[in-house]
């Protein structure tokens, strides 16, 4: 008893000291992160001849000649185009099909659900070169490679699990209550679905649509295997741009696009990091 | 009477029905993922098997005939193979267990109750969602030996110049650091969200009981914490054993094949130097082995949920 009374005191001094270097070490580890990002966009907006110095320059004259010059050469702009629509079709598909069926897994009663829900976990560890050798020969035999479609349907394989096991974890923490009484008010089973289910899960799918997007946004090998010259993508430029070593890496170019490519995604995340971090947690917690 | 029959009769035809259109109903929920991912899941796996046990015919651009176990023969005795498995490994023996370790450690850091706490969270964001051919190729200009501005500060604490690129074992270094890097902070979210869940009044009963901080850290945060070290564990597993856009753009393999993992290796095989055959052989070889140990990984997550 006596030494609880003589160790209360104690601790909010010592756990002060602690408590402040516990702060500056954070914000010192955060900023060591986000440095590679601070050098890309600063490095987008300098001179070749303020790229290659020793040391590194920190101030210079800004320039946007890498955005302009290198965006009309390598065609940026419609590999930009290009991207919006595979991640934004590839998203909205798996959100749907992803949706509806973590919906079964979590809700439904169905045979075989378990063993189901087991094959989309396993299928989560499938090595996308596993699936990129036969897509590309079915593809090539179709005719449709170089195609948007073809790629929206290449990240489904990776975004539908994906989607199905976030979406479950979300649909089992709701009350079951809620679409059971819907359905005695004489809703369907998919009427209480889209009217009651799915506008209160509306953060979670969203947050869950944009993580899917952004997977889909950064995707390079499906997008290097299947597509060439109409639907390549942003990451095929950039993984080219780095890759050029007849040249040498062009590092003006890399960063300019290297920030076109990161800056929306980084807005996005950052206006619904709130749910992005929910999300994110209770994907890993509750398998 | 005759009412009676009647009104049953039509109430179990109506019952058969509602039962048939409630089975309906239920697995219309699952059709449109399971068709999918029938067609393009599990209708490619099997292909791929079956160009693993055939002749690759490049004028036909298809499998044509069966050939057994000659592809996996081939593979097998490929020094290229087993050294790329092996670069795998050690890239993935080194990247997880640092990028948990890190990750649980970091979000201690943030997790200080201060006004900014919210804010070093949303930040902590931005890496994670960097496109991993776009960090590979930022950190191939951060870390140049001539230019790069890692080197140069490294000079001012008697280190360097390093060869990051060029060394062997530095090589390897420096993927694990971009995906350590890039991955990180995936687990620093997760772990703060698991730290900020933790019951308050276990850690006041150890208090009251004069636990110091190791053994606090010891007997009361890590068993508490272990099922979601493991889930994240398993998570980042599933991420990293796909490796390849880093590789890709960091070092395409190099030096000398030091950092070629398995998924970079079978893409060159497949797609430059078109031995499909053989590749599908070793994308069978490397789906087995990593449906086996994710199976394993989760169900050592599940003893470890039931022991804690």
């Amino acid at each position: 008893m006596s030494a609880l009374a003589t160790a209360a005191p104690a601790r909010p001094r010592r756990g002060r000291t602690g408590h402040g270097i516990r702060v500056a070490a954070g914000v010192f580890v955060c900023l060591l992160f986000l440095f590679p990002v601070f050098w890309m966009v600063l490095t987008s907006f300098k001179e070749q001849r303020d790229i290659f110095t020793t040391p590194p320059t920190l101030f210079f004259k800004p320039t946007l000649e890498h955005y302009i010059g290198y965006m009309q050469r390598a065609d940026i702009s419609r590999r930009l185009i290009n991207t919006i629509i595979v991640a934004t079709g590839s998203g909205v598909l798996s959100i749907i099909a992803g949706a509806m069926a973590g919906y079964a897994l979590a809700r439904i009663k169905l045979r075989g659900a378990g063993a189901i829900g087991v094959l989309i976990l396993l299928s989560r560890g499938v090595p996308p070169i596993a699936l990129a050798v036969p897509m590309f020969l079915v593809a090539r035999r179709l005719g449709v490679t170089d195609q948007h479609i073809t790629l929206i349907l290449a990240y489904c394989t990776f975004l539908i699990p994906y989607v199905m096991w976030l979406m479950r974890g979300f649909f089992l923490a709701l009350p079951k209550e809620l679409e059971e009484s819907a359905m005695i008010d004489g809703c369907s089973r998919f009427g209480a679905f889209v009217k009651i289910i799915l506008p209160i899960s509306l953060p979670g799918l969203l947050s869950t649509l944009i993580f899917s997007m952004i997977l889909a946004w950064e995707e390079l090998l499906f997008a290097l295997v299947l597509t060439n010259r109409f639907a390549s993508t942003i990451p095929v430029a950039i993984a080219g741009i780095a890759g050029d070593t007849v040249n040498g890496a062009n590092w003006g170019a890399l960063t300019a696009v290297g920030t076109i490519t990161v800056l929306p995604v980084v807005i996005f995340a950052l206006l619904v990091q709130k749910w992005l971090i929910q999300g994110l947690a209770d994907g890993a917690t509750k398998g | 009477m005759s009412k009676t029959v009647d009104g049953s009769v039509r109430h179990r035809r109506s019952h058969t029905w509602t039962k048939l259109s409630d089975i309906v109903s239920r697995w219309s929920f699952m059709a449109p993922a399971a068709l999918l991912l029938g067609a393009l899941l599990a209708y490619p796996i099997f292909y791929t098997i079956q160009i693993s046990f055939s002749r690759f015919d490049l004028m036909t651009f298809g499998a044509v005939e069966w050939v057994g176990w000659e592809n996996y023969a081939h593979v097998l005795d490929d020094y290229r193979f087993w050294s790329s498995m092996k670069v795998t490994l050690v890239y993935l023996v080194l990247a997880l267990p640092l990028q948990i370790v890190l990750g649980f450690g970091i979000a201690f850091l943030i997790n200080a109750e201060w006004r900014g706490r919210g804010l070093l969270r949303a930040l902590f964001i931005i890496p994670m969602v960097v496109a991993p051919v776009v960090a590979g190729g930022v950190f191939r200009m951060i870390l140049d030996p001539l230019w790069g501005i890692a080197n140069y500060l490294l000079g001012f604490v008697g280190i360097g110049p390093l060869d990051w690129f060029g060394d062997a074992n530095l090589a390897m270094a420096t993927i694990v650091i971009i995906d350590t890097w890039r991955w990180t902070p995936f687990v620093v979210l997760i772990a703060t969200a698991a730290l900020l869940a933790l019951p308050k009044d276990v850690f006041e009963a150890a208090d009251i009981d004069g636990a110091n901080w190791w053994s606090k850290l010891w007997s009361v945060t890590l068993p508490l914490l272990m099922p979601i070290i493991a889930a994240t564990f398993v998570v980042r597993w599933l991420g990293a054993v796909k490796m390849f856009d880093i590789a890709l753009a960091a070092t395409y393999g190099g030096p000398g094949g030091a950092t070629n993992v398995i998924n970079l290796f079978i893409y060159e095989e497949a797609f430059r130097s078109l031995r499909f055959a053989e590749s599908a052989a070793m994308a069978v070889i490397v789906l087995v082995l990593t449906m086996l140990l994710t199976g394993l990984f989760l169900l050592g997550t599940r003893k470890l949920e039931d022991r804690y």
